[in-house]
């Protein structure tokens, strides 16, 4: 590129550049258009064909509206998974495990997907707490639940922290007994439930017995796994478990930290938050241990998303080949179809019409069908987009919301660009064909 | 403008490369009306076909005034029916899905600057052809009477000064046939045009200036009518 354009190019916005490489994208459809219908009002012609032929043209936008719309579909789901992923795990800057694979930790962690999990212990805690920069060090203890919602052990300050400060509904928990609900947990301020231990099918319905607990809040709704799990006091769940309450005997009632590590039956995970973005760096290296496993779920989810933009890029090779080969197969169809409409175009050449204007007829009949297919595939691919999304929201709970951007709208204008170009072929070979034999019929 | 036709030592090939259709020699004055006959398979389409430079001439040539149209390119051919040819089928060949008006004017949609003088044209001539000029009917719903007089119509819109018709007669009823066969007499008359019409039908040939005859290929020249 000169450097006077590059310069041009990096000078704009985002959205100027994207807004120009459509435009840049479609114009070739547009000019070929605009020469090829130059001087003449083929529309009521190609309007009268259409109507002649509907339930074939419909047929052949139909199929170009669906391969459109697998690929708009892809990349805009693609997109929303990203976004909504990446939007689950915005809360947890920085997750300190016992050692073992990111994948799994943040799953269970962020995700709450559950996993067996090896403990830290308090001494890790405190050491993790007591450090400097550390704004927030929480444990997040995992494996109960109850009818499917997890039950998780934290603090209070983890639960302002996921709430962004303020809680939609009631008060923080302040007593053992006591438990803020997610946004979708189905259970009203005020009621009470008994976890079972263990989370899924195989969680023991009466595991713990005689333990009680309160919904006294609940957290605003957050598109995440977090918005279906009860959050409780830590010591209530290490009580539950029949351990120790974190606290030295004699303190039992306390809520929260300082503990003391020699009662601290050990937490599966972490969530360290640093006011500073850039002592999350330190903390993480520091944390680094033979004990203890420090990493950043967006770097985890970032190098994930790198792996599902692959499996994108190759799935939309395939998208852009099904298209094209539809689209061919259309062409070719139209070929087909041309034929029985061959004596009004003989007709037409036999009053005098110029060739280029037959030639304009057949193209802005072939245009029409690529383009109302293009804009049909748009809405289609939206609509799989968010049926799919709300499929995948309900069984993840994580809010991944369809939408449109411009990658779509680009890759359905290079479409359009590329197959009114293709449908030069059937206008070219309908010329071709003999006049007077066609006009005899 | 003199549009005499000249035709002289044409010869027309098929496909399979046989002669199916010669002509010595044939001269029409301008604003004659001529009637072509011969028996089914003799050629009088394509004559017509020829005359409209439909067909690609294998020897001779077609001259209409200092139009060598034998001699043209294809574009030129079309340019030159779109100036001074109109023509009418047997089965019409109407745009079923359009309007009377739509189908009249149709030459509107390829002619530019003429685009509102042919629609006129064509407003005028339904009219005068007792057609409703624009009710918002498609002629899929007319009569053949009806729809040949919007084939006439369309094909007298842009004033031509030829009108080639091909049988425009056949698909009608004697009463359809005699009333088509007036109005077009009539205007093309009233114009001065020349009007060439293939066709069987005896009263056709009787309301003609001239009778000509095409058997087996070849062009036979005048015949004598007995009226
Ligand atoms: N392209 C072609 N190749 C070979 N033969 C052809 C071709 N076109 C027409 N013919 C033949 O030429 C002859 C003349 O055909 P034409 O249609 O001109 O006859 P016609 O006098 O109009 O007959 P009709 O009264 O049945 O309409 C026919 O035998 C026809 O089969
Ligand atoms: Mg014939």
């Amino acid at each position: 590129m000169p450097e006077a354009l590059s310069d041009f190019w990096y000078a704009l916005s985002p959205t100027a550049q994207d807004a120009l490489l459509f435009a840049l994208l479609l114009a070739p459809a547009i000019l070929l258009g605009l020469v090829v219908v130059a001087g003449y009002r083929p529309f009521a012609l190609v309007r009268a064909m259409l109507w002649r032929f509907r339930w074939t043209s419909l047929l052949f936008i139909l199929l170009i509206a669906v391969s459109v719309g697998i690929g708009v579909g892809l990349i805009a789901q693609e997109r929303g998974l990203r976004q909504g992923t990446a939007r689950a795990a915005d809360k947890f800057d920085l997750i300190v495990t016992a050692p073992g694979s990111e994948v799994t930790m943040m799953l269970a962690a962020v995700y709450l997907q559950p996993s067996d999990v090896p403990l830290l212990s308090g001494r890790v805690f405190n050491d993790i707490a007591g450090s400097e920069n550390v704004s927030l060090a929480a444990p997040i203890a995992f494996g109960d639940s109850f009818e499917g919602a997890p039950v998780i052990g934290t603090t209070a300050g983890f639960v302002t922290h996921l709430s962004s400060g303020a809680l939609a509904e009631g008060r923080m928990f302040a007593e053992h007994e006591e438990a803020v609900a997610g946004a979708r947990v189905p259970l009203a301020i005020g009621e009470t439930f008994t976890p079972a231990h263990g989370v899924g099918p195989s969680a023991e319905e009466d595991g713990h017995q005689g333990h009680v607990y309160r919904i006294v809040g609940r957290m605003p709704a957050s598109g995440t796994p977090w918005d279906r799990a009860i959050l409780v006091p830590v010591e209530s769940v290490w009580e539950v478990h029949g351990l120790a309450s974190g606290h030295a005997p004699g303190s039992e009632a306390r809520l929260g930290p300082p503990f003391d590590a020699d009662y601290f039956p050990g937490t599966p995970a972490i969530l360290v938050h640093a006011d500073q973005l850039w002592a999350n760096y330190a903390l993480r290296s520091q944390f680094t241990t033979a004990e203890t496993m420090a990493f950043f779920p967006g770097a985890v989810l970032a190098s994930l998303h790198a792996l599902l933009g692959d499996v994108r890029q190759v799935m939309s090779v395939m998208a852009v080949v099904t298209q094209v080969l539809v689209t061919a197969g259309v062409l070719t169809g139209l070929i087909i179809l041309m034929r029985l409409f061959a004596r009004r175009l003989a007709l037409l050449r036999a009053l005098g019409a110029p060739r280029r204007f037959v030639f304009a007829v057949v193209w802005s009949y072939a245009a029409f069908l690529i383009g109302a297919g293009a804009l049909l595939g748009i809405a289609v691919g939206f609509a799989a987009s968010a049926i799919i999304s709300r499929i995948v929201t309900a069984r993840t709970d994580i809010l991944i919301r369809a939408s449109l951007s411009w990658p779509e709208f680009q890759l359905v204008a290079g479409f359009v660009s590329l197959t009114v170009l293709l449908a030069l072929v059937p206008a070219f070979l309908t010329l071709a064909r003999p006049v007077v034999k066609d006009l005899r019929g | 403008m003199d549009l005499a036709l000249a035709v002289s030592g044409l010869s027309v090939r098929g496909d399979d490369g046989r002669a199916i259709l010669t002509v010595e020699s044939l001269k029409v004055a301008p604003g004659t009306a001529v009637a072509i006959r011969g028996p089914s398979g003799a050629g009088k389409s394509t004559l017509l076909f020829a005359l409209a430079g439909l067909v690609p001439v294998a020897a001779g040539s077609i001259r209409w005034g200092g139009h060598e149209i034998s001699a043209m390119s294809e574009d030129g051919r079309a340019a030159f029916r779109r100036r001074f040819v109109g023509m009418v089928f047997q089965d019409f060949l109407l745009f079923e899905e359009l309007s009377a008006l739509a189908n009249a004017s149709l030459a509107g949609a390829y002619s530019g600057a003429r685009r509102g003088s042919i629609r006129e044209g064509a407003a005028a001539m339904l009219q005068r052809l007792g057609l409703p000029s624009d009710d918002g009917r498609t002629v899929a719903t007319f009569s053949g009477g009806e729809r040949q007089r919007v084939a006439v119509a369309r094909a007298l819109a842009a004033d031509p000064a030829i009108i080639l018709a091909d049988e425009p007669t056949a698909s009608l009823d004697r009463a359809a046939a005699d009333a088509l066969i007036d109005d077009l007499v009539r205007l093309a008359r009233e114009s001065g045009k020349t009007l060439l019409i293939a066709s069987h039908d005896l009263a056709v040939h009787a309301r003609m200036d001239r009778l000509v005859e095409v058997i087996d290929g070849r062009f036979c020249g005048d015949v004598a009518q007995h009226a």
